[in-house]
Protein backbone atom coordinates (compact mmCIF):
# COMPACT_ATOMS: atom_id res chain seq x y z
CA UNK A 1 0.00 0.00 0.00
CA UNK A 2 1.20 3.60 -0.95
CA UNK A 3 1.26 5.47 2.07
CA UNK A 4 0.92 9.87 1.85
CA UNK A 5 4.43 11.61 0.96
CA UNK A 6 5.39 12.71 4.69
CA UNK A 7 6.43 16.64 4.65
CA UNK A 8 9.72 17.99 3.75
CA UNK A 9 10.69 19.12 7.13
CA UNK A 10 9.94 15.32 8.29
CA UNK A 11 11.75 13.83 5.24
CA UNK A 12 14.89 16.14 6.59
CA UNK A 13 13.96 14.97 10.30
CA UNK A 14 14.48 11.38 8.93
CA UNK A 15 17.62 12.14 7.24
CA UNK A 16 19.07 13.73 10.39
CA UNK A 17 18.12 10.73 12.73
CA UNK A 18 16.05 12.90 14.94
CA UNK A 19 12.38 11.69 14.29
CA UNK A 20 10.70 10.28 17.13
CA UNK A 21 10.46 5.99 16.79
CA UNK A 22 7.33 6.09 15.73
CA UNK A 23 6.93 8.04 13.18
CA UNK A 24 10.47 6.90 11.51
CA UNK A 25 9.33 3.51 11.28
CA UNK A 26 5.83 4.86 9.32
CA UNK A 27 8.46 7.24 7.52
CA UNK A 28 10.80 3.46 6.42
CA UNK A 29 7.30 2.03 5.45
CA UNK A 30 6.81 5.10 2.92
CA UNK A 31 10.36 4.94 2.11
CA UNK A 32 10.52 0.87 0.70
CA UNK A 33 7.94 1.80 -2.09
CA UNK A 34 8.39 6.04 -2.78
CA UNK A 35 11.59 6.19 -4.88
CA UNK A 36 11.46 10.12 -5.00
CA UNK A 37 11.32 10.45 -1.10
CA UNK A 38 14.20 8.29 -0.82
CA UNK A 39 15.85 10.21 -3.49
CA UNK A 40 15.77 13.44 -0.95
CA UNK A 41 16.50 11.76 1.99
CA UNK A 42 19.84 10.68 0.36
CA UNK A 43 20.57 14.31 -1.06
CA UNK A 44 20.06 15.30 2.28
CA UNK A 45 22.33 12.54 3.93
CA UNK A 46 25.16 13.47 1.31
CA UNK A 47 25.02 16.61 1.27
CA UNK A 48 25.12 16.86 5.41
CA UNK A 49 28.23 14.43 4.78
CA UNK A 50 29.87 16.92 2.45
CA UNK A 51 29.63 19.85 4.66
CA UNK A 52 30.77 18.02 7.60
CA UNK A 53 34.01 17.45 5.41
CA UNK A 54 34.47 21.08 4.83
CA UNK A 55 38.30 21.87 5.69
CA UNK A 56 38.54 24.84 7.62
CA UNK A 57 39.14 28.35 6.23
CA UNK A 58 42.27 30.49 6.51
CA UNK A 59 42.49 33.99 7.08
CA UNK A 60 44.49 36.05 4.99
CA UNK A 61 47.72 37.19 7.06
CA UNK A 62 46.22 41.15 6.24
CA UNK A 63 43.97 40.31 9.06
CA UNK A 64 46.69 39.79 11.56
CA UNK A 65 48.45 43.04 10.26
CA UNK A 66 45.51 44.68 11.14
CA UNK A 67 44.62 43.63 14.63
CA UNK A 68 48.56 43.87 15.54
CA UNK A 69 48.07 47.43 14.46
CA UNK A 70 45.16 48.34 16.56
CA UNK A 71 46.62 46.19 19.48
CA UNK A 72 49.73 48.40 19.48
CA UNK A 73 47.78 51.67 19.10
CA UNK A 74 46.32 50.74 22.33
CA UNK A 75 49.51 50.30 24.14
CA UNK A 76 50.31 46.70 23.81
CA UNK A 77 54.02 45.99 24.41
CA UNK A 78 56.29 42.97 22.76
CA UNK A 79 57.26 41.00 25.51
CA UNK A 80 59.40 41.29 29.05
CA UNK A 81 61.53 44.18 29.78
CA UNK A 82 64.53 41.96 30.16
CA UNK A 83 63.47 40.54 26.44
CA UNK A 84 62.85 44.23 25.03
CA UNK A 85 66.69 45.43 26.59
CA UNK A 86 67.56 42.60 24.34
CA UNK A 87 65.98 43.53 21.50
CA UNK A 88 67.33 46.97 21.69
CA UNK A 89 70.58 46.29 22.69
CA UNK A 90 70.45 44.11 19.05
CA UNK A 91 68.77 47.59 17.33
CA UNK A 92 71.46 49.46 18.53
CA UNK A 93 74.56 46.75 17.32
CA UNK A 94 72.60 47.06 13.75
CA UNK A 95 71.89 50.93 13.63
CA UNK A 96 75.68 51.34 14.42
CA UNK A 97 76.60 48.22 11.50
CA UNK A 98 74.33 49.78 9.23
CA UNK A 99 75.46 53.32 9.57
CA UNK A 100 71.69 54.34 10.40
CA UNK A 101 70.07 56.94 12.48
CA UNK A 102 68.68 55.00 15.72
CA UNK A 103 64.83 57.08 14.50
CA UNK A 104 64.92 55.49 10.93
CA UNK A 105 65.62 52.26 12.57
CA UNK A 106 62.19 52.77 14.95
CA UNK A 107 60.35 54.26 12.21
CA UNK A 108 60.56 51.17 9.85
CA UNK A 109 60.05 48.79 12.95
CA UNK A 110 57.10 50.52 13.74
CA UNK A 111 55.75 51.59 10.81
CA UNK A 112 53.20 49.45 9.83
CA UNK A 113 52.51 50.45 6.12
CA UNK A 114 54.07 52.41 4.21
CA UNK A 115 51.02 54.72 2.82
CA UNK A 116 50.67 55.83 6.13
CA UNK A 117 54.06 57.19 6.94
CA UNK A 118 53.34 59.99 4.06
CA UNK A 119 52.44 62.52 5.64
CA UNK A 120 50.20 65.61 3.98
CA UNK A 121 49.60 65.56 0.60
CA UNK A 122 47.40 62.47 -0.45
CA UNK A 123 49.91 59.42 -1.25
CA UNK A 124 50.57 58.86 -4.93
CA UNK A 125 51.60 55.49 -6.56
CA UNK A 126 54.71 56.82 -6.96
CA UNK A 127 55.03 58.32 -3.54
CA UNK A 128 54.09 54.63 -2.00
CA UNK A 129 56.19 52.59 -3.95
CA UNK A 130 59.27 54.96 -2.99
CA UNK A 131 57.92 55.24 0.77
CA UNK A 132 57.90 51.20 0.50
CA UNK A 133 61.71 50.72 -1.01
CA UNK A 134 62.73 52.92 2.13
CA UNK A 135 60.71 51.36 4.07
CA UNK A 136 62.38 47.94 2.78
CA UNK A 137 66.04 49.52 2.58
CA UNK A 138 66.07 49.79 6.32
CA UNK A 139 64.29 46.21 7.34
CA UNK A 140 67.36 44.88 5.14
CA UNK A 141 70.21 46.97 6.47
CA UNK A 142 68.66 45.71 9.91
CA UNK A 143 68.19 42.28 8.76
CA UNK A 144 71.84 42.21 7.35
CA UNK A 145 73.25 43.37 10.36
CA UNK A 146 71.51 41.37 12.70
CA UNK A 147 72.53 38.07 10.44
CA UNK A 148 76.32 39.39 10.89
CA UNK A 149 75.84 39.00 14.29
CA UNK A 150 74.06 35.99 14.41
CA UNK A 151 76.21 33.91 11.40
CA UNK A 152 79.44 34.77 13.35
CA UNK A 153 78.50 33.51 16.45
CA UNK A 154 75.73 30.67 15.90
CA UNK A 155 78.51 28.01 16.62
CA UNK A 156 78.03 28.58 20.27
CA UNK A 157 73.89 27.53 20.01
CA UNK A 158 72.89 24.32 20.86
CA UNK A 159 72.80 22.58 17.69
CA UNK A 160 68.93 21.30 17.96
CA UNK A 161 68.00 25.24 18.28
CA UNK A 162 70.11 26.65 15.79
CA UNK A 163 68.23 23.48 13.47
CA UNK A 164 65.08 25.40 14.59
CA UNK A 165 66.14 28.55 13.83
CA UNK A 166 67.33 27.56 10.44
CA UNK A 167 63.66 26.14 9.34
CA UNK A 168 61.76 29.09 11.12
CA UNK A 169 64.09 31.89 8.92
CA UNK A 170 63.48 29.55 5.62
CA UNK A 171 59.83 29.95 6.50
CA UNK A 172 60.00 33.79 6.78
CA UNK A 173 62.30 34.02 3.74
CA UNK A 174 59.52 31.59 1.87
CA UNK A 175 56.45 34.34 3.37
CA UNK A 176 58.97 37.45 1.98
CA UNK A 177 59.54 35.64 -1.69
CA UNK A 178 55.97 35.13 -1.68
CA UNK A 179 54.89 38.46 -0.87
CA UNK A 180 57.08 40.26 -3.56
CA UNK A 181 55.64 37.47 -5.99
CA UNK A 182 52.44 39.10 -5.08
CA UNK A 183 53.58 42.85 -4.31
CA UNK A 184 55.18 42.49 -8.52
CA UNK A 185 51.98 40.93 -9.86
CA UNK A 186 49.99 43.56 -7.61
CA UNK A 187 52.49 46.93 -6.97
CA UNK A 188 49.67 49.03 -5.70
CA UNK A 189 48.28 45.81 -3.52
CA UNK A 190 47.89 47.39 0.04
CA UNK A 191 47.57 43.76 1.50
CA UNK A 192 50.76 42.37 -0.30
CA UNK A 193 52.68 45.53 0.83
CA UNK A 194 51.57 45.02 4.29
CA UNK A 195 52.69 41.15 4.47
CA UNK A 196 55.93 42.04 2.79
CA UNK A 197 56.66 44.96 5.60
CA UNK A 198 55.57 41.84 8.20
CA UNK A 199 57.50 39.59 6.65
CA UNK A 200 60.29 41.57 7.70
CA UNK A 201 59.67 42.58 10.80
CA UNK A 202 59.12 38.88 11.21
CA UNK A 203 62.59 38.17 10.04
CA UNK A 204 63.55 40.74 12.38
CA UNK A 205 62.22 39.58 15.43
CA UNK A 206 63.72 35.83 15.10
CA UNK A 207 66.83 37.27 14.29
CA UNK A 208 67.41 39.34 17.50
CA UNK A 209 66.03 36.60 19.09
CA UNK A 210 69.12 34.66 18.07
CA UNK A 211 71.20 37.51 19.07
CA UNK A 212 69.23 37.84 22.73
CA UNK A 213 69.98 33.81 22.87
CA UNK A 214 73.50 33.91 22.23
CA UNK A 215 74.36 37.16 24.42
CA UNK A 216 72.58 34.73 27.73
CA UNK A 217 75.19 31.74 25.98
CA UNK A 218 77.70 33.59 25.96
CA UNK A 219 77.18 35.13 29.71
CA UNK A 220 76.88 31.29 30.43
CA UNK A 221 72.83 31.84 31.41
CA UNK A 222 72.80 28.45 30.59
CA UNK A 223 68.61 28.07 32.44
CA UNK A 224 67.89 31.34 30.88
CA UNK A 225 69.08 30.06 27.70
CA UNK A 226 66.91 27.29 27.88
CA UNK A 227 63.59 29.28 28.85
CA UNK A 228 64.05 31.20 25.35
CA UNK A 229 63.73 27.89 23.49
CA UNK A 230 60.28 27.90 23.99
CA UNK A 231 59.60 31.68 22.89
CA UNK A 232 57.33 31.98 20.31
CA UNK A 233 60.05 33.06 17.93
CA UNK A 234 62.14 29.99 18.41
CA UNK A 235 59.53 27.43 18.28
CA UNK A 236 58.58 25.65 15.71
CA UNK A 237 56.40 27.25 13.22
CA UNK A 238 53.98 24.97 11.96
CA UNK A 239 51.17 27.26 10.75
CA UNK B 1 14.97 31.45 27.72
CA UNK B 2 18.71 30.69 27.94
CA UNK B 3 20.77 33.58 26.83
CA UNK B 4 23.41 33.16 23.79
CA UNK B 5 26.40 33.33 26.27
CA UNK B 6 24.76 30.82 28.04
CA UNK B 7 24.48 28.35 25.36
CA UNK B 8 25.97 24.43 25.52
CA UNK B 9 28.38 23.66 23.02
CA UNK B 10 27.37 22.22 19.67
CA UNK B 11 27.05 18.56 20.00
CA UNK B 12 28.59 17.67 16.18
CA UNK B 13 31.68 15.50 16.97
CA UNK B 14 33.45 17.54 14.32
CA UNK B 15 33.36 20.57 16.24
CA UNK B 16 32.64 19.76 19.55
CA UNK B 17 34.41 21.97 22.47
CA UNK B 18 33.89 19.72 24.98
CA UNK B 19 33.94 22.19 28.48
CA UNK B 20 36.85 21.27 30.27
CA UNK B 21 39.50 23.02 32.54
CA UNK B 22 42.14 25.22 30.59
CA UNK B 23 45.87 23.42 30.55
CA UNK B 24 48.63 25.14 31.98
CA UNK B 25 50.18 26.03 28.57
CA UNK B 26 47.27 27.76 28.17
CA UNK B 27 47.07 29.49 31.02
CA UNK B 28 50.39 30.35 30.33
CA UNK B 29 49.80 31.96 27.14
CA UNK B 30 46.81 33.97 29.14
CA UNK B 31 49.01 35.26 31.28
CA UNK B 32 51.38 36.79 29.06
CA UNK B 33 48.76 38.23 26.94
CA UNK B 34 46.83 39.60 30.03
CA UNK B 35 50.18 41.45 30.35
CA UNK B 36 49.60 43.29 27.05
CA UNK B 37 52.08 40.37 24.92
CA UNK B 38 51.33 41.15 21.53
CA UNK B 39 53.71 38.17 20.70
CA UNK B 40 51.68 36.12 22.78
CA UNK B 41 48.45 37.12 21.56
CA UNK B 42 50.23 36.35 17.78
CA UNK B 43 50.51 32.85 19.07
CA UNK B 44 46.68 33.16 20.59
CA UNK B 45 45.53 34.36 16.92
CA UNK B 46 47.68 31.44 15.51
CA UNK B 47 46.36 28.75 17.50
CA UNK B 48 42.84 29.67 17.16
CA UNK B 49 41.96 32.19 14.08
CA UNK B 50 41.60 29.99 11.48
CA UNK B 51 38.33 28.02 13.76
CA UNK B 52 37.41 30.98 14.09
CA UNK B 53 37.57 32.80 10.70
CA UNK B 54 35.73 29.44 9.22
CA UNK B 55 32.90 30.49 12.00
CA UNK B 56 32.30 33.56 11.20
CA UNK B 57 32.91 33.72 7.29
CA UNK B 58 30.35 31.00 6.58
CA UNK B 59 27.78 32.74 9.02
CA UNK B 60 28.34 35.59 7.12
CA UNK B 61 28.07 34.21 3.66
CA UNK B 62 30.97 36.84 2.85
CA UNK B 63 34.84 36.69 2.93
CA UNK B 64 35.23 40.49 3.63
CA UNK B 65 32.36 40.48 6.78
CA UNK B 66 34.20 36.92 7.76
CA UNK B 67 37.45 39.19 8.11
CA UNK B 68 35.60 42.38 9.70
CA UNK B 69 34.23 39.85 12.29
CA UNK B 70 37.61 38.06 13.26
CA UNK B 71 39.36 41.55 13.31
CA UNK B 72 36.45 42.75 15.94
CA UNK B 73 36.34 39.04 17.82
CA UNK B 74 39.99 39.39 18.40
CA UNK B 75 40.45 42.96 19.68
CA UNK B 76 36.94 41.91 21.75
CA UNK B 77 38.89 38.95 22.87
CA UNK B 78 42.02 41.25 23.92
CA UNK B 79 40.06 43.33 25.99
CA UNK B 80 38.20 40.87 27.60
CA UNK B 81 41.25 37.78 28.41
CA UNK B 82 41.57 39.64 32.00
CA UNK B 83 37.74 37.31 32.87
CA UNK B 84 39.22 34.53 31.52
CA UNK B 85 39.75 32.35 34.80
CA UNK B 86 40.72 29.08 33.02
CA UNK B 87 37.23 27.11 34.40
CA UNK B 88 36.94 26.24 30.76
CA UNK B 89 39.52 25.48 28.06
CA UNK B 90 40.81 28.80 26.43
CA UNK B 91 39.32 27.60 23.05
CA UNK B 92 36.27 26.82 24.48
CA UNK B 93 36.25 30.31 26.04
CA UNK B 94 36.96 31.97 22.20
CA UNK B 95 34.56 29.99 20.68
CA UNK B 96 31.91 31.58 22.65
CA UNK B 97 33.13 34.50 22.54
CA UNK B 98 33.11 34.29 18.73
CA UNK B 99 29.73 32.91 18.99
CA UNK B 100 27.91 35.67 20.45
CA UNK B 101 29.80 38.05 18.54
CA UNK B 102 28.68 36.34 15.35
CA UNK B 103 25.12 36.23 17.03
CA UNK B 104 24.83 39.43 18.15
CA UNK B 105 25.83 40.25 13.81
CA UNK B 106 23.09 38.36 12.91
CA UNK B 107 20.29 39.87 15.13
CA UNK B 108 21.57 43.57 13.93
CA UNK B 109 21.80 42.12 10.75
CA UNK B 110 17.97 40.58 11.02
CA UNK B 111 16.65 43.49 13.08
CA UNK B 112 18.22 46.03 9.80
CA UNK B 113 16.12 43.72 7.02
CA UNK B 114 13.13 44.01 8.58
CA UNK B 115 13.56 47.91 9.24
CA UNK B 116 13.87 47.85 5.37
CA UNK B 117 11.22 45.08 4.62
CA UNK B 118 8.60 47.35 6.63
CA UNK B 119 9.77 50.71 4.18
CA UNK B 120 9.11 48.35 1.68
CA UNK B 121 5.40 47.59 2.43
CA UNK B 122 4.84 50.83 3.78
CA UNK B 123 6.05 52.23 0.46
CA UNK B 124 3.60 49.52 -1.49
CA UNK B 125 5.91 47.74 -2.97
CA UNK B 126 5.46 44.34 -1.11
CA UNK B 127 8.98 42.05 0.06
CA UNK B 128 8.95 40.52 -3.75
CA UNK B 129 12.11 42.64 -3.74
CA UNK B 130 14.01 40.78 -0.95
CA UNK B 131 12.98 37.32 -2.45
CA UNK B 132 16.30 35.15 -2.69
CA UNK B 133 17.86 34.82 -6.45
CA UNK B 134 16.49 31.61 -7.92
CA UNK B 135 18.82 31.34 -10.71
CA UNK B 136 19.82 27.55 -11.22
CA UNK B 137 23.88 27.42 -10.98
CA UNK B 138 26.01 24.67 -12.55
CA UNK B 139 29.13 23.52 -11.10
CA UNK B 140 29.39 25.71 -7.92
CA UNK B 141 31.35 24.44 -4.91
CA UNK B 142 30.18 23.55 -1.68
CA UNK B 143 31.48 27.15 0.27
CA UNK B 144 30.25 29.38 -3.04
CA UNK B 145 27.22 27.71 -2.70
CA UNK B 146 26.67 28.54 0.94
CA UNK B 147 27.46 32.11 0.33
CA UNK B 148 24.90 32.43 -1.78
CA UNK B 149 21.87 30.87 0.40
CA UNK B 150 19.75 33.84 1.45
CA UNK B 151 20.78 35.44 4.98
CA UNK B 152 18.47 34.27 7.75
CA UNK B 153 18.64 30.31 6.32
CA UNK B 154 22.18 30.91 5.68
CA UNK B 155 22.93 31.29 9.68
CA UNK B 156 20.64 28.59 10.87
CA UNK B 157 22.18 25.99 8.56
CA UNK B 158 25.85 26.65 9.40
CA UNK B 159 25.13 26.58 13.03
CA UNK B 160 23.35 23.16 12.76
CA UNK B 161 24.98 21.21 9.88
CA UNK B 162 28.31 22.82 10.07
CA UNK B 163 28.85 23.69 14.33
CA UNK B 164 26.45 20.70 14.84
CA UNK B 165 24.01 22.82 17.26
CA UNK B 166 20.77 21.17 17.78
CA UNK B 167 17.32 22.92 16.82
CA UNK B 168 16.15 23.96 20.55
CA UNK B 169 19.76 25.59 20.69
CA UNK B 170 19.58 27.42 18.07
CA UNK B 171 15.70 28.41 18.56
CA UNK B 172 17.07 30.08 21.86
CA UNK B 173 20.22 31.41 20.38
CA UNK B 174 18.44 33.14 17.74
CA UNK B 175 14.99 33.95 19.57
CA UNK B 176 13.17 32.07 16.91
CA UNK B 177 10.58 29.17 17.48
CA UNK B 178 12.55 26.14 17.24
CA UNK B 179 10.20 24.79 14.29
CA UNK B 180 11.22 27.92 11.95
CA UNK B 181 14.67 26.42 12.71
CA UNK B 182 13.75 23.29 10.95
CA UNK B 183 12.32 24.71 7.94
CA UNK B 184 14.78 27.34 7.92
CA UNK B 185 17.38 24.07 7.24
CA UNK B 186 15.50 22.28 4.97
CA UNK B 187 14.94 25.61 2.86
CA UNK B 188 19.08 25.63 3.21
CA UNK B 189 19.15 22.29 1.88
CA UNK B 190 16.99 22.27 -0.58
CA UNK B 191 18.51 25.51 -1.84
CA UNK B 192 21.72 24.14 -1.79
CA UNK B 193 21.03 21.07 -3.60
CA UNK B 194 19.23 23.22 -6.75
CA UNK B 195 22.63 25.09 -6.51
CA UNK B 196 24.62 22.42 -6.43
CA UNK B 197 23.20 20.07 -9.73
Amino acid sequence: MITPHPDDVTLNEYADGTLPASQQRVVDAHLSTCGSCRAVVDSVRQLRTAVRQLPPLSPPRHVWTRIERALRASGATRTSTRWQWLAVAAALAVAVLGGMKLSDLRRASSSPAPAQAVSGDAPTAQSIAAELQQAEQHYQNAIAGLERIANSERGSLDPQVASTLEKNLAVVDQAISESRAALKAQPSSEPAQASLLESFRAKIDLLQDTVGLINEMRRGAGANADARRTSPGLSQKDQ
Amino acid sequence: MRQPGQQSAPSNEATVHRTASADSASLDLVERCQTGDVDAFAELYARYSSRIFTLTARMSGSQQTGEDLLQEIFLQAYRKIGSFKGDAALGTWLYRLALNHCLDFVRSRQAKMEKATDALEVDGQGTTAMAPRESPVERIDLERAMRQLPAGCREVFVLHDVEGYEHKEIAAMLGIAEGTSKSQVFKARMKLRALLT
